[in-house]
């Protein structure tokens, strides 16, 4: 299994999270659907969706209770047969993320939410204060290696 | 507002010595009632018991010891006991001088009265 | 905005193809999920109705291999393009790095193009992006259609293109025009990140 984080200062409260709460996967992601670190998933790709997917649930949730009750729903449940769902948001310094998790008979969603709310302190005292990022800085030619790579990806190559 | 539960926990709740009573979904680890002292974190007692009985559940069943009952958990400052089913576990947490001999034939009683 | 991964050397970058309803947005998808291999490509995530019109949003994770060192991947996602989907359209819209805007070159289409192109320009300014920022291509889809029934390229030109931003004539279906869009974007979005805006 695939465990990774974009950024050093999400792995320890991410890791932390999956071994106390005994979850099967685990996703941190940015509003905008962007991985920011991930538990369980095989495929690079196959995390993509499920940010994907759990950005818009979650922006849909939230709009909903802006709707309903003037304020977003701050997490969200979902049993299913043999696994649930739980997505929640919380907030550092860099901003706020969604935190997605998929659990078994092995775990139950009161200790997930204990355990969300201690990873939620440890990823906000994690969290370093932002700085401004370098640029990428990419090659003169890298139109060239764009539409080369985007040749072969078409068969065009 | 009383629910199946209230006059269980109230029960436990009189017997000298115990500090809290909880009824307990065994599933989800969330409390759907309890009696609680202030200060103390019903939800962080409630996942965990469910937890820690669920695994006793598994440990009895790979065992072969059959279904499991009472459950007691000793530690420095009291014990914690609880007993359920599939669906409710009923936790005590108890001081040392806490009779253990009675809550867990309350426990038994509530768990018959409860199915 | 996209995001850069110095320690790993990742770019994610994420593009939103945008339109009036039947323009082509989920072909333009489906086309390019088509010819991607596998190992390049994830699976394709359609939220739609029982008519396959989209519903919410479409996705499509590509993997653009390495550019400059850079492990480079690109989100693309559709909107929903019916009118009434303007709250989700404008959800969907939210960290868009890009937009290809997905004109339908019907003669009739015309004042819902041009609707829909205000209606994304509204979008981004009431989430704080400037539109003329913004990456932008413009594709002038179904140019394979009899000559009697669409604008030409020039006419859709003079009526959308007041930004004068690439346009990329296209047959979405058929595939004329996808590669070129998607190249024309990548081109804009990886230029703008380079010369600095990223997260």
């Amino acid at each position: 299994m695939i465990k990774a984080s974009v950024e050093p200062w999400i792995e320890a409260p991410l890791q932390q999270f999956v071994d106390d709460a005994g979850v099967v996967l685990a996703l941190l992601l940015h509003p905008s659907g962007q991985v920011m670190g991930q538990y369980g998933f095989t495929r690079a790709m196959d995390v993509m969706s499920a940010c994907a997917l759990a950005a818009a649930i979650h922006l849909s949730s939230s709009e909903l209770g802006m709707q309903l009750e003037g304020k977003p729903f701050t997490g969200l449940h979902h049993a299913g047969k043999d696994r649930q769902v739980f997505i929640a948001e919380t907030e550092t310094r860099r901003g706020p993320y969604i935190l997605l998790t998929v659990f078994d008979g092995e775990s139950s969603l009161g200790l997930v939410r204990m355990f969300f709310d201690e990873f939620r302190v440890n990823l906000a005292n994690a969290a370093p204060v932002p700085v401004p990022a370098p640029h990428p800085m990419l090659n003169e030619n890298f139109e060239r290696e764009l539409n080369r790579n985007l040749a072969v990806l078409f068969g065009r190559a | 507002m009383s629910s199946p539960f209230t006059a269980i926990l109230d029960a436990f709740s009189r017997q000298r010595g115990v500090q809290a009573s909880l009824a307990v979904s065994a599933r989800d680890g969330i409390a759907i009632e309890s009696n609680l002292q202030i200060g103390q974190d019903g939800t962080r007692v409630a996942a965990l018991a469910a937890s820690l009985y669920a695994k006793a559940r598994k440990a009895a069943t790979a065992a072969g010891l059959g279904s499991t009952g009472f459950l007691q958990l000793e530690a420095e400052a009291g014990r914690l006991c609880m007993l359920g089913g599939d669906d409710v576990i009923l936790v005590v947490v108890g001081d040392p001088q806490a009779n253990v001999g009675l809550i867990r034939m309350e426990l038994i009683r509530a768990a018959e009265a409860l199915a | 905005m996209s995001l850069v991964n110095y320690q790993t050397r990742e770019i994610t970058s994420k593009i939103v193809y945008y339109g009036p309803g039947r323009s082509g947005k989920t072909t333009n998808l489906h086309t390019i999920y088509s010819q991607v291999p596998d190992d390049r490509k994830g699976k394709m995530v359609s939220l739609a109705t029982q008519t396959d019109r989209t519903l919410f949003f479409d996705f499509l994770p590509l993997d653009l291999g390495s550019i400059s060192g850079f492990t480079t991947r690109f989100q693309l996602y559709t909107v929903p393009g019916q009118v009434y989907y303007h709250a989700t359209r404008k959800l969907v819209l939210q960290g868009a790095d890009g937009v290809v805007f997905v004109a339908d070159s019907q003669a009739r289409q015309l004042q819902e193009n041009i609707e829909s192109f205000q209606d994304l320009h509204q979008n981004l300014s009431e989430q704080g992006v400037e539109p003329r920022g913004i990456p932008l291509v413009l594709q002038y889809n179904k140019q394979d259609l009899p000559p009697d029934l669409i604008l030409t390229t020039k006419e859709l030109s003079d009526a959308i293109n007041f930004r004068g931003v690439p346009e990329f004539p296209a047959d979405a279906l058929h595939g004329p025009g996808v590669f070129e869009t998607l190249r024309g974007i990548s081109e804009l979005v990886l230029k703008r990140l380079s010369a600095g805006a990223s997260r």
